[in-house]
Formats: structure tokens, C-alpha cells, sequence
């Protein structure tokens, strides 16, 4: 057996120690379905700039296909194709405010990566654990397909293919495919897939969980076969695209770059794009025959196709955005699927905020008003009774709201003021509102970012495996 | 303390409460009434029923929590068999709930009704891989499996068949008795 073999059943072990009390096994959910022998074959790169902090280290580790940027330590691990996003980690001196204390960070915070595998994963924002906010740790953890974990550290935790937990401590849990967490701390839980759990603690609480007969056609997984359904179809036949701006050393741009824009090197374009100014275009997001209006971000693992984005809209990691026309300011939450069809277009009114985990499969036009909450599963005008909800009347909820699946208890308002102030952040984050000499984020910032690639061994023992390496300006 | 198997303290099968899984409600609740009728009433009274295909395999079980929920059916629209209270809502919410889904709104009234028309294979449970044991397996083993996937009772095996079940209370009173026999000693 090669040594990454061995790394990976080790991993496993590990969180199979951690998840005994809950008594889940991983290995049925990964095995035959993880490409082993890929490992060897793709280079990992990371981003150098003069903004961006730099200190990345690997050891005994495989990070093939991998994407690097800012502090990162990767220990005992393997990453397949996985972005590790560190441009938005605390700093030295930084005053993070939880509850009633203010607590000064005391070195710049760094992403530790021990013992785990993620799979075509992306780790983005800083760790939200206030006990611990110098280390963003990701530990005896296994993550599957498109899984996001954003702000939230885990130890001995498995995420299921398309899950994403957010700004959340996880310990000694089980993400179901699908499912979206953000509950400040989850703890020996094991969640069923397609669950929407939004929890903070004596504010609110939302939860929605999706029919399983649904989901499954979206995303299905059965132990000891690859992950199926819509989504992967959906991404499996776009993957060629990917081939070419993965495979060309010096790729020409497009198009000229408006004043404040991006477009990351990585990320797919197909004819025809406009582009206007402070957008934002990541790594591996997939662009085709669109319009990004001012200020609007297609974070990574994004697909637009087909759409109109008519600015400052946020489509967070992993959303899907086909043959639909979005308004102003509209918020489009992680790994939703928006498909509109050529026949009936979805229409998204401005200032909606469709909630993380949403899909919108149309069966005939849908037209969705301004202002409104959007979560569940719509694929007609009916369905918007009960999986949407005027925003302005939602922050009036004082007790609860229970429509459809979705069961909401505790104060409207603070769900909704929370959303927006996010929203807003986010928009700051990636430069949507840069003047041209204030307000830079990550559009401006990531214009000027070299890319350099590092390589694993190709053969013998230590095939897919990296050399020991430390990366310091 | 006395050693025990899996297989010293199960209830045979033959003994068990088990409905075709084409039966009613009402058909699963009588075999029910029948079993604890002819089990010693010495033993604590069943509580589940199994449910059987055309060749008499077992392929799932019903609890009396299955029973009243199937009752109900607006509950299977609801929420997963974990329940609500591990998602931090509180009780008075889950009270709303009652009246908002109208939740046995008339259940009880039509209760002759609907018992004759559902189907157990509707409402059966499946048991998952945890809920098997085999029969000359020391009880240390069957504890484990108890504690660690909060099961009233495994289903018990001997070369791939189910012999019979294994009770928590039957489990549970095995133990009494051999903590009391330690002081009585």
C-alpha cells in the first residue's frame, strides 16, 4: 500500500474515533468513490500579492488540484481540488466582539488542516470559536463533494456532499448532503440530509428540512457509489470546460477588465460576458452568456448561464444561477440551484434574500417580488405561498411563523436585520463599493495575484504525496 | 455475576407480536393484544410489533410510538423520527404547532376508520444495521448496541435468520438482578 493510502485510512480512523458515539462509520461513504489515483496527477497552486498575508506550509500531506491563498498549515492531510480562501483571517491586534467581552487577537490567525480530507471543498472567513481565534482548525474531519466550511471550525466531524456549515463551531458531528448549518456551535449532533438550521441562541431559530423524496433528486448518495443526482450531472458536464484554464500556463483575457473588476484566472468564460465595475469573479466560477451588473460577485464554484445580474447581487460559494434575471442588491445563499428554463425564465425581484441551500427548478415562469425571503423547494407560482415571505412583514414576527415546512420561532427582526448586515459586509468585502480610491475588498485586491504551482511526487511509494515545504515571503 | 449470552435472555420469535406486511392497524394492534395475552404475564408486556413479507422474513418493526403517530398522518409531513427538541425550539412553540397543522383535528374521533384502513408497511420502521445481533453474542456487545443507537430492543440472528428479539427491559432486568444478587451475597 502507497503511503497516501495509508494516510487515508488513517484519516478515516480518526474520524471514525470521533463519530463512535454517534456511531457513524465513514467508510462506506467513501469508499470506491474517492479517485486516489488522481492524486498524482494535478499540481496545487497558491497566490502571492502585496496585500495578502503569506505563510503556507505542507507537510505529509497531498494537495493535489488544491488552491492556496494566505496563512495555511496543512498537516497529515488530504485536500483534492479544494480552495483554501485565507484573505479573510484575523489580524494581529484585531478587537473581536462576542457577547458583552472584546477580545484583542494576538497573532494573525492561520488555517490548520490536521488529520482530514476534503474533497473539492472550500474553506473561506475566519474562525468564529471565540475560545480559540488566533487558529481557524479543521481536524479528523472528512468533507465530500462541494461541501463549503466557512468561519466554522470542526474536530472530528463529516460533511456530506453539498453540505455547508457557516460560522459555526462543529465537534463530533454528521452534516447530511445538503444540509446548511449556522448554529454558533453544534455539538454530537447528527443532522439528516437537506436540513436548513439557522440558530442563534435566544434570538431565533429556523428550520426547514426538505421532503428526502425530493432531495433526491438532486443529490442522492449511496454507500459505495459516486454521489448523484442534478447537481453533479449538472457540474459533471461542465467539467471539460475547466480542462483548458486548469491546463494553459498564460491565458489571455476575454475582455478588457472594467475599472475595479476581477476575474480570477481560474474561473470560466464563455461567450458573450459584460462585466461592469467592482465585480468579482473567483476561482473555478463559471460564467456563460451573462451580465454582472456593478458591483456584483460570482463567488467560487458559482455558475451563472444564461442570466442577468443587475448589481451588487451576492451569489455565495457554490450557488447556481441559469436563465433567470435578478434584480439590485439581490442575496442568492451558498449551493442554491436557480434553473430557469429557456421557456420560463425565473425572475428575482431586487432586495430578495433567497436563503443558503434554496432550489428554484422551474416547471413554468416564476416571478418573485422584491423584497422577499426565499427558501425551499419552488418549481411553480403556487409554491411561492409558502417558501417565500415579505421581508418587511417577516421582521415583524415576534413569537414564530410555522408556513409550510418551514418553522420559525423567535424575533423576525434580528433574523432579518442579521441577513442584512451580512449582506452588506459581504458586498464591503469584495469591493462592491469602491470609488476608485476608498473601499478596496477582494475585486481590487486580487488583481495583481501571481500564481505559482508546486508538485507531488509522480511515482514510487510516495506518489501523490507532497515534499515537505514552507512557503514565507 | 453470571455470564450471559444474547440468546439466554431474547423472546423467541414465535412469541413475538408479527403482521403481514399487507396488514391493518387494527390487524398489527390485535396480534399485539394476543401476544401479551399468551407471553408470561410473569414478564413485562410487549410493546412492538414486527412486520413480515410473503415469506415470513422480517423486514420491519412497529413501535406504539409508530402506532399513534400513524394515527396521525400530518407528522410524517412534519419533521424526522429524531424530533424537534434537539433543534433548541421551545415547548411552548412545539404547542403552536398543534394547532396550526391542526394536529388530531378529528385523529381521534375517526380512530376506527383510519386503524382498518393503514397499512403497516406505511408506517413500519426498518431497522438499521445497528439493530441486529447474533445470538452468541455476550450481552456486553448487545448493551453497546443498545446504549449507543437508543434501541428498545434488537432484532436477534443466528446464521443470517431472526431468531428473536432482544428486549431493553429484559436486558435491563438481567442486570438488576445481578446487582442485587452482589449485595444479597
Amino acid at each position: 500500500m502507497k503511503k497516501v493510502e495509508k494516510l487515508f485510512n488513517r484519516v478515516l480512523q480518526r474520524v471514525n474515533i470521533n463519530l463512535r458515539e454517534i456511531e457513524f462509520d465513514a467508510n462506506p461513504w467513501v469508499a470506491g468513490v474517492i479517485p486516489i489515483d488522481q492524486f498524482g496527477k494535478f499540481y496545487a497552486f497558491y497566490g502571492i500579492s502585496s496585500r495578502h498575508p503569506l505563510d503556507l506550509s505542507f507537510a505529509h500531506s497531498s494537495v493535489a488540484g488544491s488552491y492556496f491563498l494566505g496563512k495555511c498549515r496543512v498537516n497529515n492531510s488530504i485536500l483534492y481540488k479544494t480552495d483554501i480562501r485565507g484573505d479573510e483571517l484575523k489580524s494581529k491586534g484585531d478587537a473581536i466582539k462576542y457577547q458583552d467581552f472584546e477580545i484583542v487577537v494576538n497573532a494573525d490567525e492561520m488555517i490548520r488542516i490536521e488529520d482530514s480530507f476534503l474533497i473539492k471543498n472550500l474553506v473561506h472567513n475566519c474562525s468564529h470559536d471565540p475560545e480559540n481565534l488566533e487558529e481557524f482548525n479543521i481536524q479528523n474531519t472528512c468533507s465530500m463533494h462541494y461541501a463549503n466550511i466557512h468561519g466554522s471550525p470542526t474536530e472530528g466531524c463529516f460533511l456530506g456532499p453539498f453540505s455547508t456549515i457557516d460560522l459555526t463551531s462543529m465537534q463530533d458531528s454528521v452534516i447530511g448532503s445538503y444540509s446548511y448549518i449556522q448554529a454558533g456551535e453544534v455539538l454530537h449532533m447528527n443532522i439528516n440530509p437537506g436540513t436548513i438550521w439557522v440558530h442563534a441562541d435566544g434570538d431565533f431559530n429556523f428550520l426547514y428540512e426538505y421532503p428526502q423524496e425530493i432531495l433526491e433528486h438532486y443529490v442522492s448518495v449511496t454507500p459505495g457509489q459516486a454521489v448523484s443526482g442534478i447537481f453533479m450531472d449538472f457540474i459533471e458536464a461542465r467539467k471539460a470546460d475547466f480542462q483548458r484554464v486548469f491546463d494553459v500556463v498564460n491565458l489571455e483575457l476575454p475582455f478588457s477588465i472594467p475599472n475595479g473588476a476581477s476575474l480570477d484566472r481560474f474561473a470560466v468564460i464563455k461567450p458573450k460576458i459584460t462585466l461592469n465595475e467592482n465585480v468579482l469573479v473567483s476561482q473555478r466560477a463559471y460564467l456563460e452568456n451573462s451580465w454582472l451588473g456593478k458591483g456584483a460577485n460570482a463567488q467560487e464554484n458559482c455558475y451563472i448561464i444564461n442570466s442577468k445580474l443587475m448589481g451588487n447581487n451576492v451569489t455565495a460559494h457554490g450557488a447556481k444561477i441559469i436563465n433567470a434575471d435578478m434584480g439590485t442588491h439581490v442575496f442568492v445563499g451558498f449551493n442554491s440551484f436557480l434553473n430557469g428554463k429557456p421557456g420560463h425564465r425565473l425572475n428575482v425581484g431586487s432586495d430578495c434574500i433567497v436563503m443558503p441551500h434554496t432550489i428554484i427548478d422551474l416547471e413554468e415562469p416564476v416571478a418573485i417580488p422584491d423584497g422577499h425571503l426565499v427558501w425551499g423547494h419552488i418549481s411553480r407560482m403556487k409554491d411561492l405561498e409558502t417558501q417565500t415571505y415579505p421581508i418587511s412583514k417577516f421582521a415583524e414576527i415576534k413569537d414564530g411563523l410555522i408556513l409550510g415546512r418551514l418553522l420559525f420561532e423567535g424575533d423576525g427582526k434580528a433574523f432579518v436585520d442579521g441577513f442584512k448586515a451580512r449582506i452588506h459586509h459581504i458586498l464591503e468585502a469584495n469591493g462592491a463599493f469602491y470609488d476608485g480610491s476608498k473601499n478596496h475588498g477582494h475585486a481590487q485586491n486580487n488583481q495583481n495575484i501571481s500564481i505559482n504551482t508546486i508538485q507531488p511526487y509522480s511515482d514510487g511509494e510516495l506518489e501523490g504525496l507532497y515534499p515537505t515545504i514552507r512557503i514565507t515571503p | 455475576m453470571k455470564t450471559y449470552k444474547v440468546k439466554d435472555l431474547m423472546v423467541p420469535l414465535s412469541e413475538y407480536a408479527m403482521v403481514p406486511k399487507d396488514a391493518s392497524l387494527y390487524d398489527a394492534v390485535l396480534a399485539l393484544e394476543k401476544a401479551q395475552e399468551d407471553f408470561d404475564h410473569t414478564r413485562y408486556r410487549h410493546r412492538a410489533i414486527l412486520i413480515a413479507d410473503e415469506s415470513g422474513n422480517v423486514i420491519g418493526k412497529m413501535s406504539q410510538l409508530d402506532v399513534l403517530r400513524a394515527l396521525e398522518p400530518k407528522y410524517g409531513e412534519l419533521q424526522d423520527r429524531h424530533g424537534l427538541a434537539r433543534f433548541g425550539f421551545t415547548k411552548k412553540f412545539m404547542k403552536s404547532m398543534l394547532n396550526h397543522y391542526h394536529l388530531w383535528d378529528g385523529a381521534l374521533e375517526d380512530i376506527c376508520k383510519k386503524a382498518a384502513n393503514a397499512p403497516v408497511s406505511q408506517y413500519m420502521y426498518t431497522p438499521s444495521e445497528g439493530e441486529y445481533v447474533d445470538e452468541e453474542a455476550g450481552l456486553d456487545e448487545a448493551i453497546h448496541q443498545l446504549v449507543l443507537g437508543h434501541h428498545q430492543s434488537l432484532l436477534v440472528t443466528q446464521s443470517g435468520s431472526i431468531t428473536g428479539v432482544l428486549r431493553l427491559t429484559d436486558v435491563f432486568a438481567a442486570i438488576f438482578h445481578s446487582m442485587k444478587a452482589c449485595f444479597i451475597e
